[in-house]
């Protein structure tokens, strides 16, 4: 006669060896390799992007006509791209024959520090691409054009050959940027690398009470 | 997490953990992983517990809901890596996880059930009232116990002449 489901259920869970529990053992380490391996994936395609994008900008900017921005674009692009493939350099040297935490501490020191460079040339780089802007479309012919047909034959004080008013309004801006560009790129950053930032922010604390616990 | 919580919060429930885990992996690997993670939750959702229901049954709401969310999460993961796969082409393994074969053979059984099924049958294996499963599963009563006959009948198919 068969065994119903229900009996087959009951004794076979009566055996020793049916409900033994596997170790806690590895989690953190997966978690850990997993975040960083799945950081430096994303780093590294953005930095690709940025490249790809300095070139397509590039073009843009000659069909459009205002190629001064192009240029200029396209060198802070790569600076940035130059700059941040040094810090990824660093990323690699972290010793992964550690402990998950000493691993993820790491990480999370060389993710702090290259924030901390970020945000010291986010302050020269958001007035650095406004004044891009500025210069390109300054030197633009269909700008002035636009510029004449707007202000007619308005008489400003001039500057080197630029109304005052302007180079006030553009110091203002530039100055504004320079004040807030570090948090502008704490936005940025967080848009981009937010989740994988907080998971990892979670871990190490996590990680953190084990310690403390044990 | 900490040792003291694992031990006396977690590991006297440990059976219930490996029950479900069983149920929705087809490997000793997956239902290590499964069987970590589901821990992990439960010692970072242990602030959530109102006491509201019995520590067990909010244990076996928590297993079950994130073992359909690995399960899930797996799905893609292999939809994304493999463009010819289908739902219905898939598989489970023999694990031979248990000393006792008709066990083994009734969970091969039970992982070809759809994963609420696999729900439905475990908690009902688990002589769970049909209240306490529809409120876990989010249904009613009525719909539970025509669910399990139906799931019963499956069962029975996938064991024919398998199982003395």
């Amino acid at each position: 006669m068969e065994k119903s489901i229900e009996t087959i259920w009951k004794e076979g869970f009566l055996k020793n060896d049916a409900l033994v529990a596997p170790k806690l053992n590895d989690l953190y380490n997966q978690k850990s390799i997993h975040i960083i391996d799945k950081f430096k994936r994303m780093f590294k395609i953005n930095l690709n992007a940025l490249v790809v994008f300095s070139f397509v900008f590039l073009v843009i900017s000659f069909l459009g006509k205002i190629p001064v921005v192009g240029v200029l674009m396209f060198i802070l692009f790569n600076v940035i791209v130059i700059v941040n493939k040094k810090l990824f350099k660093g990323l690699n040297k972290i010793d992964k024959n550690v402990s998950s935490y000493l691993y993820l501490k790491s990480f999370d020191d060389w993710m702090k520090e290259q924030i901390s460079i970020n945000i010291k040339m986010s302050r020269y780089i958001y007035p650095y691409v406004f004044l891009a802007m500025i210069s390109g479309f300054w030197f633009s012919n269909n700008f002035q054009e636009t510029l004449n047909r707007i202000f007619g034959n308005y008489e400003a004080y001039m500057l080197y050959g630029i109304p005052v008013f302007w180079v006030l309004g553009i110091l203002f801006i530039v100055m504004l940027l320079a004040i807030f560009g570090g948090r502008i790129y704490k936005w940025d950053l967080n848009i981009v690398y937010g989740r994988i930032l907080k998971k990892l922010d979670e871990t190490l604390a996590d990680m953190e009470e084990l310690r403390a616990s044990t | 997490m900490s040792s003291d919580f694992y031990t006396s919060s977690i590991l006297p429930y440990s059976g219930i953990i490996i029950k479900i885990c069983r149920a929705y992996t087809d490997s000793q690997e997956d239902f290590e992983d499964y069987y970590q993670e589901v821990c992990l939750q439960i010692w970072r959702s242990k602030d959530r517990f109102r006491g509201d229901s019995k520590w067990s049954t909010w244990i076996y709401r928590l297993s079950l809901n994130i073992c359909l969310t690995l399960i899930k999460k797996k799905k893609k993961n292999r939809q994304h890596h493999t463009s010819d796969y289908s739902l219905q082409d898939e598989k489970t393994e023999d694990s031979r996880a248990f000393s006792d074969e008709s066990l083994n053979l009734l969970y091969d059984a039970i992982r070809r059930l759809s994963e609420i099924d696999r729900a439905v049958i475990l908690l009902y294996l688990e002589e769970k009232p049909n209240k306490e499963i529809a409120d876990i599963i989010g249904t009613t009563p009525n719909n539970i116990g025509v669910r399990v006959n139906r799931i019963k009948e499956r069962l029975k198919k996938l064991l024919d002449g398998k199982v003395n």
